[in-house]
Order: structure tokens, then C-alpha cells, then sequence
């Protein structure tokens, strides 16, 4: 699917690289819900969450996107000058992740490919994240994909 | 959690409408949401209508993944007792600030594959006039009512 005129820095391609390591407050899971309306017991309240069986306080599923933000990617050296949006995302739990967790994140860049239609050719660029915890168990994946668009004059 | 409040995978028909759940997500609920991984939110395209125009777009927007997190409470709210375990998106159209958006699924299939049971659905966020601005398919494990 990777278009051979791209110009980026192909070796990058499939190559699996650290990206994070992030210790999960349970104030943070709670500013997550609060800021999304999320009112599920074993997500806000610690109590009920250890009455469910829970170590802890849960996290949502979204929480695993939140911390793919602050993950670091290198620059792929993707030659196209253009206006960068979110064209779609998904995210996988595999486990509970819970307050008090540690996770370590892993990237790698999935595919890059162009496509073109009426607007002119578009560039996506796929990234996929692993989240493993303190035990070395994967507990959820996220992949993200981008879309780079022409900028047209007056945009 | 009260028994009367768990949604049995038994009793999930194919076609099952989940929501309508409808958010107002205000400038103040963006900032609060980007604040939760960056504690000093600076101006951006999702926090600032003058960035998001420089860049292109017309308005200040959600972040993609606020989109989905609000879907997300689509899915717990339906089945408080479930585990969302898969959510794919497509975001078709920037969603602005401080208008109503309505989140809304439906059942697709339900299955049982290596002991979980599956419920997928579609799930939208459209705007009040019914158009989708993200799409989605969703996995969610339900439990069953001989496993009480």
C-alpha cells in the first residue's frame, strides 16, 4: 500500500521503538471522567471498583488514547507540505488498566500510503501503540492514523 | 453493582438502539479534557478559534479523541457492566465547540468467541440535525446471566 514516490525516511517503517513510560494516578483517571461525563462506578469511585474485584480505581477505554499523546514519535521526514488532521483512530483493551499502574508504551510506524481523489492527493500516515504493565502484560493497543492534506490558497 | 442495573448479553436483540445521549461539549469541557494530559494547555487548535483558523480549519475543534471518549460513555452507559473492548473511529468532520451533539449506536451482531460475549455495535456522534460527524464500530464483552 506504500507509495513509492513518497519521500520519507523509510526505514522507520515497521521499526518498533520505546515511546514512554507512564505511572497512572488515580487523579488523572477521575479529571479523565469528569471532563467526559463518565460516571461509571468502578471508573469514579474506588470503593466500588475494589467491590467489582479491582485492585483500584479502573481507567476508562479512552484512557489509553490520552497517554498516545504524550508518547513520543520521530519525525518521519515525510516530504509534503500540508494541513495535518485526525483521520481515525482505535483503540483495544486487552486488560483493566488501573490507578497505581505503570506502563510502559511501544511505537512503531505502521504504513505510510498516499491516495488521491477530487481534493488532490492526500498522505496517512499510520502509527500503532502498545501498552504493557508492570507485570509485562499487554494491556491495551491504540492505532492512530493521519491524514495530510494540500493546503489550498485562502486555507 | 445492583443486579437490575447489569444488561445481560441473553437479553441484547440485534437492532437494539443505544442512547440517545446528548452532550454540549463547551470550550471550558475541551480545556479541562486537553488539560488532563497537558496541565499547561496553550492556545491550539482545539483550544483557540484564531490557531484553528491559521491552520486551515474553521473553527476551534474537539480533539479526535474527546470524540471518542464520549462515545465511550455511549457504550458504559448502555452497559454499565460491560467492558468496552474494541472502539474504531472515523472522524468525517471537525466537531465545533458549544453545540449540542447527540451520541447514538446500534446492535450489529452479538457472538460468543472463546468464552466472551460479544455484543458490536455502530456508534455515531452527529449533530442535531442527525449528520454524522464520527463514526464508529465497537466490541463490547457482556456478561451472561448463567455466569451469575
Amino acid at each position: 500500500m506504500t507509495s513509492p514516490q513518497l519521500e520519507f525516511n523509510r526505514e522507520l517503517l515497521g521499526k518498533e521503538f520505546p515511546s514512554g513510560t507512564f505511572h497512572v494516578e488515580k487523579e488523572q483517571i477521575l479529571a479523565y471522567c469528569q471532563a467526559v461525563g463518565e460516571t461509571s462506578p468502578i471508573y469514579t469511585d474506588d470503593e466500588a471498583a475494589r467491590r467489582a474485584g479491582y485492585r483500584s480505581l479502573v481507567a476508562p477505554p479512552g484512557f489509553s488514547n490520552l497517554l498516545v499523546r504524550a508518547t513520543g514519535r520521530p519525525n518521519i521526514g515525510l516530504k509534503f507540505s500540508a494541513t495535518t488532521m485526525h483521520a481515525s483512530q482505535a483503540v483495544e483493551s486487552f486488560l483493566p488498566i488501573q490507578a497505581s499502574d505503570t506502563l510502559e508504551a511501544r511505537t512503531r510506524l505502521k504504513d505510510v500510503y498516499a491516495k488521491t481523489g477530487r481534493t488532490g492527493t492526500m498522505v496517512f500516515i499510520v502509527w500503532e501503540t502498545l501498552f504493557t504493565n508492570q507485570e509485562g502484560k499487554t494491556v491495551a493497543a491504540v492505532s492512530s492514523s493521519f491524514v495530510h492534506r494540500p493546503r489550498h490558497p485562502g486555507t | 453493582m445492583a443486579k437490575e442495573n447489569v444488561r445481560y448479553f441473553e437479553d441484547v436483540e440485534l437492532g437494539e438502539e443505544l442512547g440517545p445521549l446528548v452532550k454540549v461539549p463547551t470550550t471550558e469541557a475541551v480545556r479541562q479534557f486537553c488539560s488532563v494530559w497537558d496541565p499547561e494547555v496553550g492556545a491550539s487548535r482545539f483550544t483557540d478559534e484564531a490557531t484553528a483558523r491559521k491552520e486551515g480549519l474553521p473553527h476551534a475543534l474537539l480533539p479526535g479523541i474527546m470524540n471518542m471518549s464520549y462515545l465511550i460513555t455511549l457504550l458504559t452507559t448502555w452497559a454499565p457492566a460491560g467492558q468496552v473492548r474494541k472502539l474504531d473511529t472515523v472522524f468525517r468532520q471537525p466537531v465545533p465547540h458549544n453545540k449540542s451533539v447527540r451520541l447514538v449506536g446500534i446492535v450489529t451482531d452479538k457472538n460468543v468467541v472463546d468464552g466472551e460475549n460479544r455484543v458490536e455495535c455502530d456508534v455515531s456522534l452527529q449533530r442535531e440535525d442527525g449528520e454524522a460527524m464520527v463514526t464508529g464500530k465497537a466490541v463490547v464483552i457482556l456478561p451472561s446471566r448463567e455466569s451469575r
